[in-house]
């Protein structure tokens, strides 16, 4: 279970995140949502350890993510802008992979790349936006994590591969209770593959539950009464 | 076997809800027959868990599946399944306004009811055919 308890996250004098709370439940498919600028990135950045709160609490499983090597290795985080080392292909990222992550699947490493088609032999840095997505999906699964988060994860990919990832994810979430935490503005995927859902809006959640509780309301019409409505006092 | 729409108005759980409903009560699906866990539904439609968990909750109180701790949930006799009001409300509204929409087409009124006989002729059930 990821907890986050009253995080207030200053950038300068900006609150990114302001007095911000979430639980999100062990093997559920939380969504994050909200307008650009709202906080998504921010929060999942502090939830991968790249980041520390100025204030309020964040735990996984109970833990404090901040310096626990051990713990980090259960959550991986997949960027909307992603990070390769210069040169390398996905074989040579594996590696690095396999000595970080103690469950690494190599087997599972292995059926994606081939499912996806990505040459493991190839420079990483030559592909295209979406092979480039698709192969840090390859990475982050054969890691097998407790935690899955995701920042945009299917801009820029087209609809066959994301078929394909969303049967792995649910194939993880159903074997073996993975938690994914997803960021996107597509209000109609989130309703398909999620169960829980946060709103935020400018650093604070303006509405988080069950989605399956909010039936028969859309979660595209929950989004824009909660974020196209008249101006909020500040 | 399930098969989903994502294209559909529907949200995913009410289609789980409305096929496994659809396969109980046309007999595709015996009574005291197993359903498939909740992990193998999930992965052979693609669908959450924790969506299919919500739906197989709603279907054994709406009395359509029982489950046996430990076992695993089947499908309930069907003449157990008492409709409750505002469903049956909502369901008398919804053909209603189908008949009203197929009499705005200036079909008139017998064709749109021969028309509305068919269909429900198709919908009988196997077991109530004869």
């Amino acid at each position: 279970m990821i907890k986050i308890e009253h995080v207030t996250k200053y950038f300068e004098d900006y609150p990114v995140l302001n007095d911000l709370s979430l639980t999100v439940p062990k093997g559920s498919i939380y969504g994050l949502m909200g307008l650009n600028g709202a906080g998504k990135t921010t929060l999942l950045r502090h939830l991968s350890g790249f980041l520390r709160q100025n204030s309020g609490s964040i735990s996984i499983d109970g833990q404090d993510i901040t310096d626990n090597e051990a713990l980090k290795r259960q959550v991986l985080f997949i960027p909307d802008e992603l990070f390769f080392f210069r040169g390398y292909s996905m074989t040579e990222m594996s590696r690095y992979y396999r000595k970080l992550y103690p469950r690494w699947n190599e087997a599972r490493f292995e059926e994606m790349t081939r499912d996806f088609g990505l040459d493991p032999k190839a420079n990483i840095g030559k592909f295209s936006k979406g092979m480039k997505k698709q192969a840090a999906f390859c990475l982050a699964m054969a890691a097998m994590p407790d935690y899955l988060l995701l920042d945009e994860p299917v801009d820029g990919l087209d609809p066959i591969v994301r078929h394909k990832l969303r049967r792995y994810l649910m194939d993880d979430v159903a074997d073996r209770e993975m938690t994914v935490l997803v960021s996107s503005h597509n209000a109609k995927e989130m309703e398909d593959i999620c169960n829980y859902i946060g709103i935020l809006a400018k650093g604070k959640m303006v509405f988080e539950g069950d989605l399956l509780e909010l039936l028969p309301t859309s979660l595209e019409e929950l989004f824009i009464e909660k974020l196209g409505g008249e101006p909020r006092e500040q | 076997m399930l098969q989903l729409d994502l294209k559909s108005r529907k949200s995913i759980y009410e289609q789980v809800m409305d096929q496994l409903k659809e396969q109980i009560m046309t007999g595709q699906m015996a009574t005291g027959e197993k359903l498939p866990s909740v992990r193998e539904l999930s992965k052979s439609i693609t669908v959450n868990p924790n969506t299919v968990q919500k739906a197989y909750r709603e279907l054994e109180r709406q009395g359509y599946v029982y489950t046996t701790s430990g076992v695993g949930t089947f499908v309930a006799d069907r003449s157990e399944i008492h409709a409750d009001l505002p469903a049956l409300q909502k369901a008398q509204e919804n053909l209603d306004d189908a008949f009203r929409q197929l009499l705005f087409l200036g079909i008139g009124y017998e064709k749109a009811k021969n028309l509305t006989m068919q269909i429900i002729e198709r919908r009988r059930p196997d077991h109530d055919k004869n």
